[in-house]
């Protein structure tokens, strides 16, 4: 049963449209529920229709003084509901337009009833821009208008409910005892198909928000043509007096945080390497179990511990004036900005040094015993054999791990140094992701933050690149990623 | 043909393994350096790891007015637990960790379906262009477009102030997904061809045969997954802005450690205010509020921690192969 071309040109524009639809749902740019000036411009369809109160978080005012009959906006919120079952449904019809005959058939009816349900939604969201621009209302204030996403859908809706009609009437009639099939690829494909689509949202559709970067952006107000800026952002880092000495101390914090952290890894290596040489079993599990805990707890957990210990009231100084070695109140070490950089590089260490051990011990205990047996006979001593036997067998791991680190030498993480920033230390502890915390989500300087963090992931990504280059160059082909 | 060693041969034989054991085994004075400060550090080592949880535990469980005092180091006095009770009766605390504890459960149970399953499909070499949708997951794991655009985007699905924030975002884990699919490669294919032949569908075979098999590979992505989730708190701090209701436990002990944290600030400073001294006040009793918090935060941890130690290294070493 071969398909016509005309069936399968149909085919290919409606998923087409139904892919396009899918993915418009989720972006703000083209809501067609965006009917008046009130609401806000940055939530998409698929919001509109299924959070009623971030709907209308910017009209909330307006209904109360009764500018405009919340039931319009009832309306409208249930009208997005249902272009959004329609877009659902219309999805189905895509599934099932991979499988056999039959499927197609039912799908079609699937399309028609999609497309029906996505334009009676559509004419909801009309109805209710009907009823906000009644002269009742404060249509001043509301300044309701059609946007152009209403036209792309209905467009789209229009398109999809043709094709599926046409369909109907164009496939050839199938024998009723036939069963619903569908290719097993394609099958496997349209299970993973939800996934990728969140996947696709929560992983892809954050880069959209690059586009902030390039817009005087203020929370609430869309970013159209009105405020576009192109490139004043990227001037403003560059030429801006105040934010390049910013940039140039958070950078200077950032590479050498990253830098001490490079060149202390070996440090985890060594433990590994001194860990094996205990014959005492039992001492060494309690040393694994209790150097790995730290790892598992977060960082306001390690900042908890650090306060228990260091504070004015912690450990240290309550056990100095037990001694009688301290009169009078004591010093809060988490306090002042000396030696932040070493500071944060133990903390670090006490967290992470036993988890990262675990690799290498694991490594260790993978290295040929008849190595360490023909070095013996050998005459290796004990650090010999380290150094000739161990250590070799370490390297590759060793290696891999640097690389990596290299390539993430911008990303030290927000958390440990957000917790034990305060006032008295904030000059040295404020790497670059701490800095785009406080000035997008404190400051609310939302362009800059995108900015400069758009300008990170770019070189991180770049550096990560290089790095797997290097490591196929120099390990014969093996790839770190 | 079979040569048999006379006993002399053999008491030979055996002096001279005797002897090479010696040689071999021989502890030296330097040995003896070598183990003492071997022990020494890591045993010290050891001690700095635990001695904190140790430290905070006696002082939520010994007698309040000497542990405003500073008068516990080593060992309680006073033993009561008051304090647990006091605090989990507090409102702000319980509803932090009825949160937390729920995006734990619920989230890890998503997660380890939803990862499994998509892991189980990654081994399918018949998907429609797996390879690409393979990368397009697993890509997603070098790459994320920096904290604000995230906060964007979250903003942009309605994802603030909302308790699914904690939720769907989690879902697709591509490191978990990486471990499952590589473990469910290790299980004999022959398996699954015979459920298939005997007609039983993908998800058949899926909750039926590749489920119970991968039992230990659910149990690790599980753990860490809900260790995760107790630890996280950027996303609370960030997206809960305005529904204090859902911050979370973290969240609740970083706003009372920093809180009391000014505070000592203000004290040190020296400023001989009103409003340094009803600080004054305040931190001395925070101490053990403070301290109960972090154990209460910790506890958790501590208790399924020795769960965890039977499946983290296998988990690391899997997802060094990363097939």
């Amino acid at each position: 049963m071969k398909q016509s071309i005309a069936s399968r040109g149909l085919y290919i524009v409606s998923r087409l449209g139904i892919v396009l639809s899918m993915a418009m749902m989720f972006f703000p740019g083209i809501n067609p529920a965006n009917i008046n000036a009130l609401i806000n411009r940055n939530i998409s369809l698929f919001t509109s229709g299924v959070a009623y109160n971030t709907l209308i978080s910017g009209s909330e005012r307006a209904i109360d003084r009764g500018w405009v009959s919340g039931s319009s906006y009832m309306m409208l919120f249930f009208a997005s509901m249902v272009v959004c079952i329609g877009i659902g449904l219309t999805g189905v019809y895509g599934c099932l337009s991979v499988g056999n005959m039959k499927c197609k058939k039912r799908g079609n009816i699937f399309g028609v009833i999609g497309g029906i349900t996505q334009l009676l939604g559509l004419g909801g969201i009309y109805l209710s821009y009907l009823m906000m621009s009644n002269p009742q209302n404060d249509v001043q204030r509301l300044s309701p208008a059609i946007p152009d996403g209403l036209y792309f859908f209905v467009i789209i809706a229009v398109l999809i409910f043709l094709s599926s009609m046409i369909q109907i009437f164009m496939l050839k009639d199938v024998p009723v005892e036939e069963k619903y099939e569908i290719e097993l690829k394609y099958r496997i494909f349209m299970m993973f198909l939800p996934f990728a689509a969140l996947l696709f949202v929560f992983s892809y559709l954050p880069l959209w928000g690059w586009r902030a970067a390039f817009y005087d952006y203020q929370s609430g107000i869309p970013m159209s043509a009105d405020n576009f800026v192109g490139l004043k952002w990227f001037r403003f880092l560059f030429n801006d007096p105040g934010t390049q000495r910013d940039i140039v101390r958070v950078m200077r914090n950032t590479l050498a945080m990253s830098a001490l952290g490079i060149s202390t890894s070996w440090v985890a290596m060594a433990f590994a390497i001194f860990l094996v040489e205990m014959r005492n079993i039992k001492f060494r599990r309690i040393v694994q179990t209790f150097t790995t805990i730290p790892n598992f707890i977060s960082w306001v957990m390690v900042y908890a511990i650090a306060f228990a210990i260091f504070s004015t009231d912690g450990f240290i100084n309550s056990f100095m004036s037990a001694m009688g070695w301290l009169s009078g109140p004591g010093t809060n070490y988490l306090m002042g900005d000396g030696n932040i950089w070493l500071k944060m590089l133990a903390w670090g260490m006490w967290k992470g040094l036993g988890w990262s051990a675990i690799i290498y011990i694991a490594s260790i205990s993978g290295i040929d015993p008849q190595l360490y047996e023909a070095a013996t006979v050998d005459g290796a001593g004990r650090f010999q054999k380290m150094i000739h036997v161990t250590l070799p067998g370490l390297m590759s791991t060793f290696f891999v791990l640097l690389l990596l680190g290299i390539a993430g030498i911008l990303n030290n993480g927000l958390e440990q140094y957000m917790v034990f920033e305060n006032p008295s230390n904030t000059n040295p502890i404020t790497v670059l992701d701490l800095y785009v915390y406080q000035r997008g989500i404190e400051n609310g300087l939302i362009p800059i933050s995108t900015l400069i963090g758009m300008l990170k992931s770019l070189i991180s990504v770049t550096l990560l690149f290089v790095a797997n280059q290097a490591s196929r160059w120099l390990r014969g082909g093996e790839s770190i990623i | 043909m079979f040569k048999r060693k006379t006993k002399a041969e053999r008491d030979f034989d055996k002096a001279e393994q005797k002897h090479e054991h010696q040689r071999r085994y021989k502890t030296t004075v330097g040995d003896v350096i070598f183990h003492t400060l071997n022990y020494t550090v890591f045993g010290l080592f050891t001690l700095m790891c635990a001695f904190p949880f140790y430290y905070i535990f006696i002082n939520t469980i010994s007698e309040n007015t000497l542990v405003s005092r500073n008068m516990i180091n080593f060992y309680p006095q006073g033993l009561h637990i008051n304090n647990y009770i006091a605090l989990l009766e507090l409102n702000e605390v319980g509803r932090a960790i009825f949160i937390t504890t729920a995006r734990a459960v619920i989230g890890t149970l998503v997660m380890v379906i939803a990862s499994s399953f998509i892991g189980y499909l990654m081994t399918k070499d018949e998907m429609w262009m797996k390879k690409f949708w393979y990368r397009f997951t697993v890509v997603t794991m070098y790459f994320n477009a920096g904290l604000i655009a995230w906060f964007l985007n979250m903003m942009m699905l309605g994802l603030t102030n909302n308790f699914m924030a904690y939720i769907i975002p989690g879902l697709v884990a591509p490191f978990n997904i990486i471990l499952v699919k590589t473990y469910i490669e290790s299980i004999p294919i022959e398996l699954e061809e015979s459920a298939h032949i005997d007609g039983a569908g993908l998800l058949t075979i899926f909750t039926k045969i590749i489920w119970p098999l991968s039992k230990p590979i659910l149990a690790t992505i599980a753990i860490f997954g809900a260790v995760g989730h107790w630890n996280s708190f950027v996303d609370s701090l960030i997206l809960m802005n305005n529904a204090p209701d859902l911050h979370t436990l973290q969240h609740r002990l970083f706003v009372y450690l920093t809180r009391s944290n000014n505070l000592a600030a203000l004290m040190q400073s020296g400023t001989s205010s009103a409003a340094a001294a009803a600080a004054l006040a305040g931190v001395t009793n925070t101490k053990v509020i403070n301290f109960t918090i972090s154990m209460l935060t910790i506890l958790p941890i501590l208790v399924v921690y020795p769960i965890m130690q039977k499946h983290f290294v296998k988990g690391i070493m899997l997802g060094a192969v990363k097939g």
